[in-house]
């Protein structure tokens, strides 16, 4: 890999998009794939006293800083998130056809006015809650943040698994907001 | 345009090392107005260009700086550039008799302005008809910030429309036989053909309307016979952008077309759009768009084998198409689609909707369908529509009674309907039942589907990323009826063409909400200068911000204005033969600072 960091960035989206199309396959024969985060293939929601190390992501309008993670296999790691952009964005730990997945999940949730472009409508989650039986989704592996808030996620990863960390906030992942979780011994 | 393109290539580079360093120095360009040879393979004529050349050069600002244009007409005539989408001080807009008195021939004229905004616009001949005759060039505007959103390559993409015969010459033949440069007439086979498909009385009834409203259910296109172009290369000429497999690739598509509206698809690749009109919207992933004349749109594609993709740009009525090629190295060729069939002009496009007409034996006047989207569909009489077949639970629980397919013909898609059924093979150019842009007539002929059965993109999809103007109630509504009479090629604003008509007088500080009524059967692409469309599409604060607003025929759209630029502007259609017949205003803006003069501190950036 170059040395140049806009080359490695522009290397690590298009290993990520590959991946994208590799999965489309698998998502649409695996339903409700947005909700495995119980999936061991993924990992599992950490106990804080295990944590090697806090690995800090800032999410800015739509990209992420650091844009690819190095973890070990089997590593805990705490994830310190702060959305310094201008608008709400994810960081959700999946794979690829997860994600895929996960999108029309969040672009219900906009066009019930859930998710504005910068902020979190709770009246409009109450009221999709009410109508539809589910609303806000609380899952260990993503945290969904306005602008200035910051949050926290503690995640054990597995062996091995092919996983993105990812917005999937409508168009934020088409237009570069994904990062590749590289595994290793 | 290989020097173009190279120039291109190399101010991109200059671009990201000025944007590293942090330079901003004020710019200084030099344009030249010229007569210039075009040649698109299947005519040569001369034309009118900038530095030699039509297009144009792409034209590099940075938002924040002040640019200094130099600008010397080299014709015998007098010209004028305008700054399409700019937001500027009034006498540097470039409209002779509004905001100038234009550059007279051998004339140098200087024009000073702030780059307040980023994205991608365009420039062109406000005079006559030299922007036809392809007077025209792009713009690109480098952001303060970063963007939000990715890219590693970019390419501007300016559609337009070469027409053989000069632009005056154009305006004589439509002035003496408005359906000189319609191909597409109906013949009496096609009317047997009606008779045969909707009954006599129907074929009759819809026949004798058309003749009412002057107008054949084929004027899609009331200019054909041009050779569409991209970056000036036509299909055979194909113009060829470079990537590298896995590269998110930025193109700006620009509508510098005088008469044509394009579709545009890059088979085998999802765009995302990321901007409309210069402005970033909330990213969209769709198959294929519109792209009405005078606008633009940027979308992000990532191409991610070693192959050449096509980029498509077919007429909105179908008489004409241009392909160019992104592919890993110079010389390789995609496919070349076909043409679709040409959409036909139905009931609902002559706006009966809101007009008096006699439907006859058409006998609409009946039941009232609700669409998906929540629109109506008015009145479709079953019985004398006369539809055997099946029946299909709409919607609203109710039963859309005897469909037969076989008899109405309607080759197609299939569309998913909400109860989880299919409706097969509904032809959006007839029925158009499944769809649902509000922004077509329910029943419109015109509504566009993507040609792979994906997503469209519509004017609801488009939502602002970041309002420039905080959401208020307008303070008035001003009625503007679009309005022609097509078998003497007038077009009119409320029935009045520009050269009888008052100017339209706006107050400083005022929000003016405009209501575009269409009461033609052409679609026209409204642009008001000086000051920003908000559309409405029912979104408040995230209504998308605009500078064309392109309304289809039989439909009625709003879009609101923050009076903000003091002055005077021109407010026109973009159709090159529109405007000059009459569909154009003056807008004079009273009060305000004075020589405030448009330099407002409005935030642009994304
Ligand atoms: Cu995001
Ligand atoms: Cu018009």
């Amino acid at each position: 890999m170059s040395s140049s960091r806009i080359l490695g960035a522009v290397l690590g989206a298009s290993l990520s998009f590959a991946l994208l199309t590799s999965g489309l396959a698998l998502a649409a024969g695996s339903h409700g794939g947005g909700h495995g985060m119980h999936d061991m293939k993924i990992g599992k929601p950490g106990d804080p006293a295990k944590v090697s190390r806090t690995i800090e992501i800032t999410m800015y309008d739509n990209y992420y800083e650091p844009e690819s993670l190095d973890i070990k296999e089997g590593e805990t790691i705490r994830f310190v998130v702060r959305n310094a952009g201008e608008f709400v964005h994810e960081f959700n730990i999946a794979t690829a056809a997860m994600h895929e997945a996960h999108r029309p999940e969040m672009m219900m949730m906009m066009e019930h006015g859930v998710l504005e472009p910068d902020r979190i409508n709770l009246e409009a989650a109450k009221a999709m809650q009410a109508s539809m039986g589910h609303g806000m989704h609380n899952e260990a592996n993503s945290v969904l943040l306005e602008p200035g808030k910051s949050g926290e996620i503690v995640w054990t990863f597995p062996k091995h698994a092919d996983l993105e960390f990812a917005c999937n906030v409508p168009g934020h992942y088409e237009t570069g907001m994904h990062g590749k979780v590289k595994l290793s011994h | 345009m290989t020097i173009g393109l190279l120039r291109r290539a190399s101010l991109l580079g200059a671009g990201l090392a000025a944007a590293l360093s942090g330079a901003a120095a004020a710019g200084e360009y030099n344009l030249t107005v010229d007569r210039v040879p075009v040649d698109t393979g299947t005519f040569t004529r001369i034309g009118i260009g900038y530095n030699g050349a039509t297009p144009g050069p792409v034209l590099r600002f940075k938002e924040g700086e002040d640019v200094t244009i130099n600008v010397t007409n080299n014709l015998s005539e007098p010209t004028s550039i305008h700054w399409h989408g700019l937001i500027l001080p009034f006498e540097q807009d470039g409209v002779p008799g509004i905001s100038y008195d234009g550059i007279a021939p051998g004339e140098t004229f200087t024009y000073r302005f702030p780059i307040t905004q980023s994205g991608t616009y365009w420039f062109h001949s406000h005079s006559g008809f030299q922007e036809p005759d392809g007077a025209y060039g792009a713009i690109v505007i480098e952001p303060k910030k970063r963007e939000p959103f990715r890219y590693d390559r970019e390419y501007v993409v300016q559609l337009t429309d070469a027409h053989p015969h000069s632009g005056d010459r154009i305006m004589r033949n439509l002035k003496m036989m408005p359906d000189y440069y319609n191909r597409q007439q109906r013949t009496l086979f096609d009317f047997l053909k009606d008779s045969k498909e909707m009954g006599l009385d129907a074929a009759l009834s819809e026949r004798g309307a058309w003749g009412d409203m002057r107008m054949m259910p084929t004027d899609i296109e009331d200019l054909q016979g041009f050779t569409p172009l991209i970056n000036g290369k036509s299909s055979a000429q194909n113009w060829t952008g470079l990537f590298t497999p896995g590269e998110r690739v930025r193109l700006r598509f620009i509508n510098s077309s005088a008469m044509t509206y394009f579709d545009i698809r890059i088979p085998g690749l999802k765009m995302t759009v990321v901007q409309a009109d210069g402005n970033n919207v909330l990213p969209v992933p769709v198959d294929e768009f519109r792209i009405a004349v005078a606008e633009t749109y940027d979308v992000l594609i990532q191409p991610t084998e070693d192959k050449a993709y096509s980029v498509f740009a077919e007429s909105m009525g179908r008489t004409s198409s241009v392909r160019g090629t992104l592919a890993t190295a110079e010389g390789m060729k995609g496919d070349v689609p076909d043409l679709r069939k040409p959409p036909l002009l139905t009931m609902a496009d002559m706006g009966m909707a809101h007009e008096g007409m006699d439907h006859g034996s058409m006998n609409m006047s009946g039941s009232t369908h609700t669409m998906p989207d929540g629109s109506t569909m008015k009145g479709m009489d079953h019985s004398t529509m006369n539809m055997p077949g099946g029946t299909h639970t709409m919607p609203d629980g109710s039963t859309m009674k005897g469909m037969d397919h076989s008899t109405m013909n309607m080759p197609g898609g299939t569309h998913a309907m909400p109860d989880g059924s299919t409706m097969k093979g509904m032809d959006h150019s007839t029925m158009n039942m499944g769809s649902s842009d509000p922004f077509y007539a329910p029943g419109s002929g015109l509504m566009p589907a993507a040609a792979n059965g994906g997503k469209f993109l519509s004017y609801n999809d488009l939502r602002t990323q970041k309002p420039l103007y905080p959401h208020r109630e307008a303070t008035r509504e001003i009625e503007l009826r679009l309005t022609g009479n097509m078998e003497r090629y007038m077009w009119s604003i409320n029935g009045i063409k520009y050269a009888d008509a008052e100017p339209i007088r706006l107050q400083y500080g005022e929000r003016v909400r405009f209501k575009f009524v269409n009461e033609t059967m052409m679609t026209h692409p409204m642009h008001l200068h000086g000051m920003w469309s908000i559309l409405d599409t029912g979104k408040g604060k995230w209504n998308p911000i605009k500078h064309v607003v392109s309304v289809a025929p039989g439909t009625t759209v709003f879009m609101e204005t923050e009076v903000d630029a003091p002055g005077q502007w021109a407010f026109h259609c973009h159709l090159s033969y529109h405007a000059d017949s009459g569909m154009f205003r003056k807008v004079i803006v009273e009060g305000g600072p004075e020589g405030k003069a448009a330099a407002l501190p409005v935030k642009t950036e994304g």
